[in-house]
């Protein structure tokens, strides 16, 4: 089992690097460089003395070279847009991007997982024809369309702030400062997790409706437990083994999500980092923040694994 | 089969909160144009104190304005910092700042500059000469690699400076300039006691970066740093030893924080400011942002402040270069001003200021828009819309129609066609072009758009790789001695040939001839004349076609009072230091 552990995390760290020197390599051949999204396009002179500043006029080994050694470092490099080590800005942004994840799963897991079993426990009936249609509907919507729906919404009522994390006053005391964290984090926490509950309706409906329900539940109740408990305290963990495994893919799909929805909701997380990376041909911070995000990727991923196989009743570690 | 209870209570809170909200969402909609915020009497006295929330567009780069030419750094040093004399951007004019009076030698380029006195540094340090000559040097270290050393240069040579005592300065350029101490405008004065380390260790490029403590990035103007939260926000302060003083000796600035927003994206910016969450946006309105914040200028939670017309016209330029065209057959007409002049008589510039911008703009015939109106010359040639002559100026370049097909063809058969290339994702650009592309079709000329990056775009500019290019560009600066980059054959801003060792055309010489003699005359009057002539030549030639300038509008909350709006940038922060909020 070690070994396999192992062989996991190695076969991680090339996927790391793979993804961080593709993203530099390709951020470097694409025509244009950082010096040309600071200046006009006549100003030669402040071009030129940017380009000699930030060592771009050295050849793409050389640069990838100086960037392996900053990887090996651990600095990842010096970004253009920031003037700082690309570390020290992935720290906040990895930070802010982990919150509004965390708090998408935890919304959308509250929302798809309860919908989800009350529509495999009740095939028929209007309650669980509403629930599959929106299901429908929000599991082909994009998280970008979604943010922007949202976003327009709160911009019309005025309930919710439509961008950024943190208002530009500063919040005295600890209970304005967490309703306004709150605030700034629904409309980005809803968008993305809208997507993913009607994920988890489809999975989890299918998932309990398969299982040998009259036998659990009527042994269940044989014993005198209710209905409810009995779902819930003997059908649903049952049916985990086929609802947790769909997390590993979530946590992609969330990832690639929180990008858009972060740029429409201007949350300064990993997603809107790249896109300014990208903008700015910023090529150490775009290649640091793939690599950081891939990391993050594959520890969820082997996390969710390792829940999954844990939860599985046949016992052992499942590649 | 017994069945659980559905979640009844789930269902009921969604349809309250449904219906709740399509009731408010009708309710405000429906209801009559009765803002929830009364309007404050617009005369009434600034009220020191309060936060003004300004949108911002992109992170901070650097807060050291020889490092970056950002639109941010810019910005932030005319909040941060002040320099000896500034340009009103409104009247133009060249008006005292640091340095409160100067004389000029008969000879029209050396100068003796007096300085305010007690005046201190935000940190409390007090400003002196050493200053003055510490900023100069600075701007000219070849180490430093400054990036508005050339602008700064006359006859590319760095000025002579000189502190002759601790409030006086002796400044000399090279030889008489048109636009004398309007230079002083570009170059912030900085505080020696801070950076001169900095410059010795070959740093200085590097200091003042967003990682640097706020207390270390030290100015003289009406602001100082007080955080940066990266992603987020950098947050102003005001300089409590701030100089200045409103006319009535009320203490300068009236705002206790400026905080300028960072909102990357367009959209999410004007949503924000139409919820309340900014105050202002740093950039214009596009024509189609008007409609869309018309709730709120009708409830008077917004108004529009009109600037007046673009000083920057957007740019069809064509690759005139002789090595491009080297060996293509279709040179003799591809680089033809009759071709240019054509396809100028085929745009309706009325039609497209309306289709385009909705009527908020202007027909221009050069690359000087009424908006400059120190500069702009009324008699230049203009191209009124008219195919049958365009034809007719197609045909004496051997193009006509030979076929079936919609388009002309020369005499080897082929057709009138043109790439052209053009920021992607500027809807407005895009906009403008597919309006020039149909009058382009309508006498037979196919342009096709090629949207590029605008890294990618730049760069094949600057390679001089493209037949013609659509885009849209910064003035540098307002007077034409200082763009004469754009004007001169030998200028890296000459766009349609750049930097040519000789002139190529006779047109270039002349020209080269009237912006060197209308820069080196201080007499306003000629400079005028001088210049109105070069600009009848270029829009003779139409090496850059231009269009329309749009006139430019920005959404301005209604608490925002002491507004001076100008078409140059910063359009509402040039004179941040009067700008003042409703309580």
């Amino acid at each position: 089992m070690l070994r396999r552990v192992a062989l996991r995390v190695v076969l991680a760290a090339v996927l790391v690097w793979g993804a961080g020197s593709l993203a530099f390599v390709l951020t470097q051949l694409a025509p244009g460089d950082a010096s040309m999204a600071d200046t006009t396009p006549g100003a030669v002179d402040a071009r030129e003395a940017l380009r000699a500043r930030l060592g771009l006029d050295d050849p793409l080994p050389v640069r990838y070279g100086r960037w392996m050694r900053a990887v090996a470092q651990g600095s990842l490099g010096h970004s253009v847009l920031f003037e700082r080590p690309v570390s020290d800005v992935l720290r906040e942004r990895i930070v802010n991007t982990a919150v509004l994840a965390v708090a998408a799963l935890l919304l959308g897991s509250l929302l798809g997982l309860p919908l989800g079993v009350h529509a495999g426990t009740h095939p028929s009936g209007l309650v669980t024809r509403v629930i599959r249609v929106a299901a429908a509907l929000f599991v082909s919507t994009p998280s970008l369309l979604m943010a922007l729906v949202l976003v327009l919404l709160s911009a019309r009522t005025g309930w919710l702030p439509v961008g950024g994390m943190t208002g530009s006053a500063v919040a005295l005391g600890l209970l304005p400062l967490i309703l306004d964290r709150l605030a700034h984090l629904a409309v980005p926490a809803l968008a993305l997790a809208l997507p993913l509950a009607a994920m988890l309706v489809q999975t989890q409906s299918q998932a309990i409706a398969d299982l040998p329900s009259v036998r659990v539940l009527d042994g269940a109740r044989a014993r005198g437990v209710s209905r409810r408990a009995a779902v819930w305290r003997h059908a649903w963990p049952l049916s985990l083994g086929t609802v947790l495994p769909v997390y590993g893919v979530l946590a992609g799909s969330l990832f690639g999500g929180a990008v858009a929805v972060e740029a429409v909701t201007a949350w300064p997380g990993l997603g809107r980092l790249m896109l300014d990376a990208v903008r700015a041909r910023d090529a150490a911070l775009l290649a640091g923040a793939a690599m950081s995000a891939t990391a993050l990727l594959a520890v969820v991923t082997q996390a969710i694994d390792a829940v999954a196989a844990w939860r599985d009743p046949r016992g052992g570690v499942r590649a | 089969m017994p069945t659980t209870r559905p979640p009844r209570f789930l269902l009921t809170v969604l349809l309250i909160v449904a219906v709740a909200g399509t009731a408010v969402l009708l309710w405000r909609d429906l209801r009559p144009g009765t803002g929830s915020q009364a309007p404050a009497a617009a005369d009434a006295p600034p009220t020191r104190g309060g936060r003004l929330v300004v949108g911002l567009r992109s992170e901070p780069r650097s807060f050291n304005r020889h490092a970056s030419a950002s639109a941010f750094t810019d910005a932030f040093t005319h909040l941060t910092q002040a320099r000896l004399a500034r340009i009103h951007r409104q009247t133009q004019a060249l008006e005292p700042m640091l340095a409160e009076s100067w004389t000029v030698a008969p000879d029209g380029h050396h100068f003796t500059l007096q300085l305010r006195r007690d005046v201190r540094w935000s940190d409390g340090t007090p400003f002196t000469a050493d200053d003055v000559v510490f900023s100069v040097e600075t701007a000219f270290d070849p180490a430093v690699k400054s990036v508005i050393a050339s602008s700064l240069r006359v006859e590319g040579q760095p000025w002579e400076v000189r502190a002759v005592d601790t409030h006086t300065v002796a400044l000399a350029f090279a030889a008489p300039f048109g636009p004398g101490l309007r230079l002083l405008d570009l170059l912030p004065v900085l505080p020696k006691h801070r950076l001169e380390q900095a410059r010795r260790d070959g740093t200085f490029a590097a200091a003042w970066s967003p990682a640097t403590p706020p207390g270390e990035v030290v100015g003289l103007g009406p602001f100082q740093l007080a955080r940066y939260e990266p992603g987020q926000r950098v947050v102003l302060s005001r300089n409590p030893h701030y100089w200045r003083t409103a006319p009535d000796g009320a203490a300068l600035p009236y705002l206790d924080e400026l905080v300028l927003e960072i909102a990357t994206d367009p959209g999410t910016e004007l949503l924000r400011l139409q919820t309340g969450q900014l105050d202002m946006l740093q950039q214009a309105l596009r024509a189609e942002d008007v409609a869309t914040l018309q709730p709120q200028i009708d409830s008077r939670a917004l108004s529009i402040i009109e600037l007046g017309v673009s000083t920057d016209p957007d740019a069809f330029v064509f690759n005139l270069r002789p090595a491009f065209w080297k060996a293509d057959a279709r040179a003799p007409w591809a680089t033809s001003r009759a071709l240019r002049q054509a396809i100028s008589h085929a745009v309706n510039r009325e039609q497209m200021a309306n289709a385009v911008f909705l009527g908020e703009a202007v027909p221009v015939w050069g690359p000087v828009t009424p908006g400059n109106t120190r500069w702009f010359s009324a008699s230049v040639p203009r191209y009124a819309p008219d195919p049958a002559r365009a034809r007719e100026l197609l045909k004496s370049v051997g193009l006509e129609q030979r076929d079936d097909d919609p388009w002309l063809e020369d005499a080897g058969g082929r057709d009138a066609r043109l790439t052209v290339l053009t920021f992607r994702g500027n809807t407005q650009l895009e906009r403008e072009l597919a309006f020039v592309r149909e009058a382009a079709a309508a006498i037979g000329v196919a342009l096709e758009p090629v949207p590029l990056e605008s890294g990618a775009l730049i760069e094949r500019m600057l390679k001089g790789e493209f037949e013609s290019l659509f885009f849209s560009y910064s003035t540098s600066d307002l007077d034409p001695a200082l763009t004469r980059d754009f004007w001169l054959s030998s200028g890296s801003g000459h766009l349609w040939h750049m930097a040519q060792p000789t002139p190529a055309t006779p047109w270039e010489a002349e020209i080269d001839r009237l912006m060197a003699r209308q820069a080196a005359t201080t007499d306003e009057a000629e400079r005028v004349r001088l210049f109105a002539e070069a600009q009848r030549l270029l829009a003779e030639e139409v090496p850059v076609l231009y269009f329309v300038a749009p006139r430019l509008s920005m959404g301005v909350s209604q608490r925002v009072r002491q507004l001076s709006p100008s078409v140059l940038r910063p359009h509402l922060l040039w004179a941040a230091d009067s700008l003042a909020v409703a309580p």
